[in-house]
Formats: structure tokens, C-alpha cells, sequence
């Protein structure tokens, strides 16, 4: 049953390839490339799932995390007043409880205008920083861009690559001072993921743009929540930091480069850059023990039984944060042709279908939203049950306990199309969503 | 009626004093207060220009790190652009590396596009970049110079352009709002070529009001703006020297989020201000200070940014508390508490004024009321004192001199006496206005006979020479007992001030309806200045005069009060000696 036994593939699925000039011992980014079908129908043009898949190595322990570069952006807009920023308040105090004197740390708060009540600085006082913290007092509009924006600028003054540098953005409104289309956010969230920073966003309550804040988390990979309730941000924060205070890998460039004769035909989940036969993906980070993957649908022209056709070269570089190194993984794929089904079938490398199933599904649910949005409700729904059967087949053939679970998932999304829950679900759907596609730990 | 007569007094006199009062305390005050509104409100001017000049700075200062972060951008962009490989994998890298950019371009020393590249596999972003940058691939030729690129254009201008239509003022107005004038670096080419090809420049560009163009100066470098969905876009550009033109476009979020975190200050203290900065749209791209203005504030000033992003100005509202404090609302409350303790000194004096003037009135007023009152106490029994002597002289034995003599002078001086008390009486029903006329028929000489008979016993033993010259005959309607109040005034007056003269001359005359009486003495006369004011009531003249002489001082008043009454008045004549009275009346002839 898995798919370690079947030895013969190994030849195949040519092994990684360390080209860095790391220390032997030291812990390397573990890469696995991998096809849905290693073995292809014969004589038959057709599409299969190309699968890079990095898993951060172990991180023993705390002392060995790279230092973290953040920045707290938080709302303090009349929305926030009550719990709500008493809450967000417990939580960034938190935050700067459980860093360390080697980090850096500033705190941005907005309303109508952007304040630097904390600018970037080494956490050396963290009493002081707690203090400031303490004083927030909520009122006035949402200034989110500006806030976003001047938290950025104070993470670049500490911008160091051997650093985790991290924007953590908590929203609980409508951005309504300034730039606030999920495009434009999505823009600058290119733009600072160049630069290394991430942009993790946290909606709180039912009030925010969810398509603005996961499109500014996605575009920048960093992480997406959606905390209902202000009493859920403990949680919240408490993961993104099991996440920040993990990285192993950042500047993770993903480059396949397809084989003549192979098409690449679409990025799933991840975005990635198509230009010709080349692909390429970028990861800003990567977390211990946490597998990211970048994951492509290629179609393989028609190919004679028993042939061994090469599909791809992939490289991958990164900057290992424990070395401070840029290290090098490289890899090749090539896959089998044979004119048995039941082969076919056989040899399919579940995970990788697995995993493409699940971001099939999720540009489903993508869909659904749109057309939810537009008002056809019924459209929506029937798009929800295709990918709900879709999913629950899928699970049966694959023995996927993830692919059960997403199709109770979409089940539950077709159940809140209508009536006063909607607002939430649609919230939920994106957060999924951007969960789903950047493989955010949930 | 003592009462009656005290208040209808002061209130005739109010009018007067509220005129003085005025003048006293209003008209002051409000030449004071005319002086310091106009000094506040220059000062005002004055303090709003200096304080717009620093709120202008303050923008200026937002203004000035936003053009620092443009030209830091600038020479950002000037570096990765120095030393970039111009395959299509090199501009790729760049722009997958350069956290500014969103794409780049490269055109070929002929203007042909090498990058995004026609042929070959492009992706997604390179596709909508081509899109959206469309305005740049018909406005290419900018970026050559102008030798080059006005040989060009006006080919292009003549097979491609559709006929220009724009009027010179149109093409004026357009080129000073569009057109920007940039620090020329490299200016090649005489006055009248930039010029033409300027012209060109112009012609070639499609009309739309949202291209901005790019300096037909040759430039090697440069930014361009043109407009594409919800605000402007910015492309650097530059002329490398093999003749190729690299272009990076900028990622418009991220340029903002640059402004934004450039130009607000990292202290935002503005705690009675806000400064904005708008975007091309007119839309808030970020603000600071702790002022709220409200909805349709008009900003107090304002500052347009320069190209490339003139389209963007910058704002800054003030709360009115700020603009006060600088004003110096503590000037202002200084100069109005100034003005108000000023204005109450004017009042003090003008209630002193009152005060000792309304005292004097009193004063006079009490003493008239207090005679007024005892005169008519002293009136019935003077009447019988009066009645009793005439009747005792009447029945005098003659031979008893002595006696004659005594009797005399007891009727004369209670005569005087009643004539007081008359003229006491009639002032106080003048001020209550009760007085009335009493025509009858009669004589208008018998009457001045009679009262000349009364008084000469009296006239006569101070040696004063009486005469009367009768002219009035006629049977008239007169008041009898008036005529005997103002003769008896003018006679009394004579007797008390004028007796060394030693001579009293009276006339009468009459002429139509009009009898006029002269009583004319050789006394010391009256001054020329105070001819109006002896018929003012307590009027009395100078102490010389009126030494050793008694009197209430209000017999004239009566006597030209009761001569008007009567249709008449009673003038100081000129004379050539002493005074000279005229009595004038109406005294219509019986019919």
C-alpha cells in the first residue's frame, strides 16, 4: 500500500540531488518531487500532477530559531472598542511574551491615521513594550493600507535576511481610509513578499474584507485566520507564532522546467509563474516539520507503451536559516508508459492526487463564492454538491481521511449559502481557501 | 403735587442727559472699539499669513520627502538599471527581484519592443502589463531623442494622426496643465528643434486628458505617468547608450504604501491639525493628526505634488481652537477687557456727572417744592393781611401821617408778597401744565395803570422816576390777571436790580390784534451773553448784581411763559442805557 514499497519507481523518480555547499550534517530542507501517475497510460495524450513537496527539517529547539523581525499592526478603529481590542491587546502582549531579547519587534497602531506606538526596536525591554501596548484606546475609522504600509516600513529597517520578518495585521473593519481593493492589497503583498516580508492577516469578528485580507496573506505567503469571536485570538496568535518562531528555509525559489513536448497547463493552490516551459514558484518561508508544496498540472503528449519519457527538472533554492547559507536542491522527473489500467492505477502516488483533488476542490469553492457573489445561489449550491461527491468519491478511492473531512467541509459551506450566516461562512470559505492553498497549518 | 412737580421735571431733563451720556460713554467706547477691531483684524491678516505659511511648510515637508522617496527611487532604479542584462531571463529576474517594480520593457534603439517579447512564451502578468501599459507602445518614440524621434513622428503624424482639430488656446491650455518641464540633463539640439519636436510631441499623442507626457528634451532618463484603472502608473524609464530603452514599471500599491510611510512623520503630532494627501481621484491615500475635520472642510491650505505625481496634493485642515490659539485669542480677550474696564471708567464718570448734575436739579427742585408748598400756606392768611390793610388805610383818619405811612408800606410788601406767592403757584401749574387763560374785555392801558399804581408808592420812595406813555385803548380780550403777573414781574425786576437807574419808562402800543408794552429802565443793563439766559428759570445773574437782593429767580420764566400762553413772548430789547423788556400779546379786538 505505500508507496515506499514499490522500490522499482526509485530509479525513476531520480533521489535528490544535494548540490549545497552545506556541511553534510547539517539539516536540509527535505524535497519531494513526485508525479500523480509515475506510469501513464500509453499512446494517449493526457494531464498529471507534478508535485514539489518541501518539508522544513526538525528545529531541537528554541535558542535555534532565527531571530524574528516583526511587526504587530493592529485596529484600533471604533469597531475594536470593548472585548474586541481588550483581546487583541491580551494577545499582541502575548506575542511579546513569548519572544526573546534577540528579536526585534515594533508595534503599529491605526485608526482614521497610523501610529508607530512602538517603533522598531530590539526587545530588550519588554516591560516597556507591554506598557505602550497596554494604552491602546479604540476609536475612529480604518486607515488598513496606511497601517499595513507603515508596518512594512518599520519591519525594513531591521530587514535582514537571517531574520523571520513578519507582518501580523489584525483587522476587524472595512478598510475605508485610503487604497482598500483586495487587488490593491494583493499588489503590495507582491511586492513586500520580494523583500522577504510576509503579511499574515487576521479578521476578527464578521466586519472585515476577507478577500482583501486573504488576498494581501496569499499574495505575500504569509498566514490567513479568521477568529469569530475576539476570545479566539489567543488561539491565533499562538499559532502564527508556533509558525514564526519555526522557520527553517526562507527564499524558497521554485523552478521547474518542463521537458520538450510537456505542457504545463496550470499552477494549483500556490500561484506560480508560467513563461513557456518554465515554472516558477516562490515560497517565502519555511516551516520545522511543516510540508509546503508547489503543485502543477502538466499534460504529457501521447507516448508509446513501455517508454520512459523525461517530464521535468526541478530546482529548488533556499536560504537555510540555521546555516545562513543559500542552499541548493535539485531533482528530475520522468514517468513510465504502459498500456494496463490496472497499472495505472496501481502505481498512482495517492498524496500527490490527494493533494490535487484538494486544490481542485478548493478552485471549486472558489467558484462557488464567485457565483454566490453575483446572486446565483442555486448555481453556487449545485457547485458545492458536485465538489462534495467529487471529494467523498475521491476519499473512498484514496482511503483520504483529509478528503472525507474537506467534503464535510463543503457540505456544510452549501448549507450556508443563504440565510443570516453567510457572512461568516464566506469568511470561513476564504480562510479554507487560502489555508488549502498555501498548506497553512490549521 | 409736589410729587407731580418733582418727576415731570426729571423727566424732561432725561432726553438731555441720555444725549450727554452718550456722548460721554457710547461715542468713546465705539471709537475705541472701531480702532481695536480694525488693529485685531489686521493683526488677524497678519497672523493668518504666518500661520498659513507654517502649515504650508509643514506640507512642504511631506512634499519634500515624497519627492525624496521618488528620487531615491530614481536612482534605485538608475543602479539595477546600470548594470541588467537586456535578455528577456535578465528582466525578469529584475523584476522578480526588485520589490519596487510590477514589470519591465525593453525597446530596441528603433523603438521596436524587445521585452515583454512579441514572440515567444510570455506569462500572465507580462500579458495585462502589455495591456495596460498600451499608451506607452503608441507614445514610444518619447523616450528617443528628439533628432531622432521628430523625423519619425511627423511621419507619424501625417499617415497615422487624424487631423489636428485643437485650437492653439486648447493646445496652450493642454500643454501647461500636462506638459511638465524637467530638469533637462542633457539638452542636445537648438531651441527651435526641442520646439518642433515638442509641437510633434504633441500632435502624435492621442488627445485624452488622462496622458501625461514625458519630456521631449532629451532626457537619458526619466519617469512616465499615464493613467490605467483607478490612478496613475508609473514607468521609469531610460536611454541606455547603445540606444536601447529599458523601462521598469512601478507596482503602484507598493508606491503608495511608500508615500504613505515616507510622508507621515514618524512623531505624528499634529494634535489640532490634519494633513491628507490625495490621491489623482481626489481620495484619501493617507492622513495624520489628531484633527477630525468634518465632511466638506475645505482645507485650510493645500500644496499640488510635483511630476510624476501632480495629479496627488496634499491637504492640510486645521480646527478652528488651533487657528485661534494662534491667533492669540489672549491679544484678543486682553484688548476686549481693556475696552470694557475703559468702558466702565466712561460710565463711572458719566454717573458722576449725572449724579451731581441731577443733584443740583434736585436741590432746586426741593427748594421750589418747599416754597411752592409754604406759598400756598402764606396765601390765605397774606390775602386777609392784605385785605385787612387796605381796608385800615381806607379808614385812616388823614390827618395821621405816621399811621398812613406804616399802613402803606404793610400793603405794599404784602402786595409783593402775593405777587411771589402768584408767581410760585403759576410755576408750579406751568410744570404740571394746568395753567389756562382767562380772557375778558377790557382795557389793556387801565390794566397797566393799575399795576402801575400798585407799584409806584414803592417805585417811588427808591427815587425811581415812573412814566407811562398809554398807546393801547382799544377794548381787547386779554388776561387781566397774566398781564398783571408779567408786568408786576418786569416792575419788581426794576424796583430789586434797577432802582439807581432812577427812572422807569413804559409804553404800550397796539397794532391790529398785537399789543406790544415797553418797560425800559437806566439800571446797569444785561450783558450781551446773557441775554437768552435770564428767562431760563432759576436763572439768576452775577453776584454783583444780585447782591443784597432776594428773589426765586423765576419771574422772567413766568412772565415770557405766561406772554406765550397769551400768543406773545417777552424780548430784552437793545436800548441805548439799562434794560429794556417788550412785552408782546395777542389780544384780539372785540367784535
Amino acid at each position: 500500500m505505500d508507496r515506499f514499497t514499490h522500490k522499482r519507481l526509485a530509479p525513476i523518480a531520480i533521489a535528490v540531488i544535494f548540490l549545497a555547499a552545506a556541511p553534510a550534517r547539517a539539516d536540509q530542507v527535505k524535497l519531494n518531487v513526485a508525479l500523480g501517475h509515475p506510469v501513464l497510460k500509453a499512446d494517449k495524450k493526457q494531464t498529471t500532477y507534478l508535485k514539489v513537496g518541501l518539508t522544513g527539517f526538525h528545529l531541537a529547539s528554541d535558542s535555534e530559531r532565527p531571530p524574528v523581525n516583526l511587526v504587530i499592526v493592529l485596529d484600533k478603529s471604533g469597531s475594536m472598542q470593548g472585548d474586541k481590542i481588550r483581546k487583541a491587546k491580551e494577545a499582541a502582549l502575548m506575542v511579546i511574551d513569548r519572544l526573546s531579547r534577540r528579536d526585534i519587534v515594533s508595534v503599529v497602531t491605526y485608526c482614521d491615521t497610523v501610529q508607530v506606538l512602538v517603533p522598531a526596536t530590539r526587545l530588550s525591554d519588554k516591560y516597556a513594550v507591554k506598557q505602550q501596548i497596554r494604552q491602546i484606546q479604540a476609536g475612529g475609522s480604518t486607515a488598513l493600507f496606511a497601517g499595513v504600509s507603515k508596518g512594512a516600513a518599520e519591519v525594513r529597517k531591521f530587514l535582514e535576511r537571517n531574520k523571520v520578518n513578519r507582518v501580523i495585521l489584525l483587522s476587524d473593519g472595512l478598510a475605508n481610509v485610503g487604497p482598500s481593493s483586495p487587488y490593491e492589497l494583493g499588489q503590495l503583498g507582491a511586492s513586500v513578499a520580494k523583500e522577504g516580508i510576509s503579511v499574515t492577516t487576521i479578521g476578527l469578528g464578521l466586519g472585515y474584507n476577507e478577500d482583501l485580507m486573504s488576498q494581501l496573506a496569499l499574495k505575500s505567503d504569509g498566514n490567513h485566520y479568521f477568529a469569530e469571536n475576539a476570545a479566539d485570538l489567543a488561539r491565533v496568535f499562538d499559532r502564527e507564532l508556533g509558525d514564526v518562531l519555526t522557520v527553517v528555509a526562507q527564499k524558497v525559489v521554485v523552478r521547474i522546467v518542463c521537458a520538450p513536448g510537456i505542457r504545463p497547463v496550470r499552477g494549483l493552490g500556490r500561484e506560480v509563474d508560467i513563461t513557456g516551459q518554465t515554472i516558477t514558484a516562490t515560497l517565502n518561508q519555511l516551516y520545522s516539520d511543516q510540508e509546503k508544496y508547489v503543485l502543477v498540472e502538466v499534460e504529457v503528449p501521447a507516448t508509446a507503451a513501455n517508454q520512459t519519457r523525461h517530464i521535468a527538472d526541478v530546482s529548488v533554492t533556499y536560504a537555510n536559516m540555521q546555516t545562513k547559507t543559500t542552499d541548493r536542491l535539485a531533482s528530475a522527473l520522468a514517468a513510465r508508459f504502459t498500456r494496463s489500467e490496472d497499472i495505472v492505477v496501481r502505481e498512482t502516488n495517492k498524496d500527490v492526487v490527494v493533494n490535487a483533488v484538494q486544490q481542485i476542490a478548493t478552485i471549486n469553492n472558489r467558484k462557488a463564492v464567485e457565483l454566490r457573489d453575483k446572486g446565483q445561489i442555486q448555481e453556487a449550491k449545485q457547485v458545492l454538491k458536485l465538489n462534495t461527491s467529487f471529494l467523498r468519491l475521491n476519499a473512498v478511492k484514496f482511503e483520504s481521511e483529509a478528503l472525507k473531512d474537506y467534503a464535510n467541509v463543503q457540505e456544510l459551506d452549501a448549507k450556508g449559502l443563504t440565510g443570516p450566516g453567510w457572512a461568516k461562512r464566506r469568511k470561513e470559505m476564504r480562510a479554507t481557501q487560502s489555508q488549502v492553498e498555501r498548506q497553512q497549518k490549521r | 403735587m409736589a410729587k407731580a412737580f418733582r418727576s415731570s421735571r426729571s423727566d424732561s431733563m432725561k432726553p438731555k442727559l441720555l444725549a450727554i451720556f452718550a456722548l460721554i460713554v457710547v461715542a468713546p467706547l465705539a471709537l475705541l472699539v472701531w480702532i481695536g477691531v480694525r488693529g485685531a483684524r489686521e493683526q488677524r491678516g497678519l497672523v493668518q499669513k504666518r500661520f498659513d505659511q507654517l502649515l504650508m511648510s509643514r506640507i512642504a515637508d511631506a512634499k519634500s520627502r515624497i519627492d525624496d522617496l521618488l528620487s531615491r527611487r530614481e536612482t534605485e532604479l538608475l543602479r539595477a538599471t546600470e548594470s541588467a542584462g537586456l535578455t528577456t531571463a535578465d528582466l525578469r529576474a529584475l523584476v522578480r527581484t526588485t520589490p519596487a517594480a510590477s514589470q519591465a520593457m525593453l525597446l530596441d534603439p528603433e523603438g521596436e519592443r524587445l521585452h515583454p517579447p512579441a514572440s515567444g512564451p510570455i506569462s500572465n502578468a507580462e500579458r495585462e502589463f502589455l495591456l495596460r501599459a498600451e499608451q506607452i507602445w503608441r507614445d514610444k518614440h518619447i523616450f528617443f531623442r528628439p533628432s531622432d524621434a521628430s523625423a519619425r513622428m511627423a511621419s507619424d503624424a501625417q499617415t497615422q494622426s487624424p487631423p489636428q482639430t485643437i485650437t492653439q488656446s486648447e493646445q496652450s491650455q493642454s500643454a501647461t496643465r500636462r506638459r511638465f518641464v524637467p530638469r533637462a540633463e542633457t539638452v542636445d539640439g537648438g531651441q527651435g528643434q526641442t520646439f518642433q519636436s515638442d509641437q510633434l510631441a504633441q500632435q502624435a499623442a492621442p488627445r485624452s486628458a488622462a496622458v501625461f507626457k514625458v519630456p521631449s528634451v532629451s532626457r537619458s532618463h526619466g519617469w512616465y505617468a499615464w493613467y490605467w484603472g483607478n490612478g496613475v502608473q508609473l514607468l521609469f524609464w531610460r536611454r541606455l547608450d547603445s540606444g536601447h530603452v529599458i523601462g521598469i514599471e512601478l507596482n503602484r500599491a507598493r508606491l503608495m504604501a511608500d508615500v504613505i510611510a515616507a510622508a507621515t512623520p514618524a512623531e505624528a503630532t499634529l494634535p489640532d491639525g490634519r494633513v491628507r494627501l490625495l490621491d489623482s481621484k481626489g481620495d484619501v491615500v493617507c492622513q495624520w493628526g489628531a484633527y477630525r475635520p468634518a465632511k466638506g472642510e475645505k482645507p485650510r491650505v493645500a500644496l499640488r505634488l510635483d511630476y510624476p505625481l501632480h495629479s496627488w496634493r496634499l491637504e492640510h485642515f486645521v480646527s478652528s481652537a488651533a487657528f485661534d490659539a494662534a491667533f492669540g485669542r489672549q491679544q484678543m480677550a486682553n484688548m476686549m477687557g481693556g475696552l470694557a474696564a475703559l468702558g466702565l471708567v466712561l460710565v463711572g464718570l458719566a454717573v458722576y456727572f449725572y449724579r451731581e448734575s441731577s443733584r443740583d436739579l434736585r436741590e432746586a427742585a426741593q427748594r421750589v417744592t418747599f416754597v411752592n408748598q409754604v406759598s400756598h400756606e402764606l396765601k390765605t392768611p397774606l390775602t386777609n393781611i392784605r385785605m385787612y390793610g387796605e381796608l385800615l388805610q381806607e379808614n385812616l383818619p388823614d390827618d395821621d401821617e405816621r399811621a398812613e405811612q406804616y399802613v402803606g408800606v404793610i400793603c405794599s410788601e404784602s402786595q409783593r408778597l402775593s405777587r411771589l406767592i402768584g408767581n410760585i403757584l403759576t410755576f408750579a401749574r406751568k410744570q404740571r401744565d394746568a395753567l389756562k387763560l382767562r380772557p375778558a374785555l377790557g382795557c389793556v392801558d387801565d390794566a397797566i395803570r393799575n399795576v402801575l399804581d400798585h407799584f409806584r408808592p414803592a417805585l417811588e420812595s427808591k427815587g425811581v422816576q415812573v412814566s407811562f406813555a398809554p398807546g393801547a385803548p382799544a377794548l381787547v380780550a386779554f388776561d387781566a390777571d397774566a398781564l398783571e403777573q408779567i408786568l408786576g414781574n418786569l416792575f419788581s425786576n426794576v424796583e430789586k436790580y434797577a432802582a439807581n437807574g432812577g427812572a422807569m419808562n413804559v409804553t404800550s402800543r397796539q397794532d391790529g390784534d398785537r399789543t406790544s408794552i415797553t418797560v425800559a429802565d437806566r439800571g446797569p443793563g444785561i450783558p450781551e451773553a446773557q441775554r437768552g439766559a435770564v428767562f431760563e428759570p432759576f436763572q439768576r445773574l452775577s453776584d454783583a448784581l444780585t447782591e443784597g437782593v432776594s428773589g426765586t429767580g423765576i419771574g422772567l420764566s413766568i412772565a415770557r411763559y405766561l406772554a406765550r400762553l397769551h400768543g406773545g413772548d417777552v424780548r430784552l430789547v437793545p436800548s441805548h442805557a439799562g434794560a429794556c423788556f417788550e412785552v408782546e400779546l395777542r389780544t384780539p379786538a372785540a367784535s
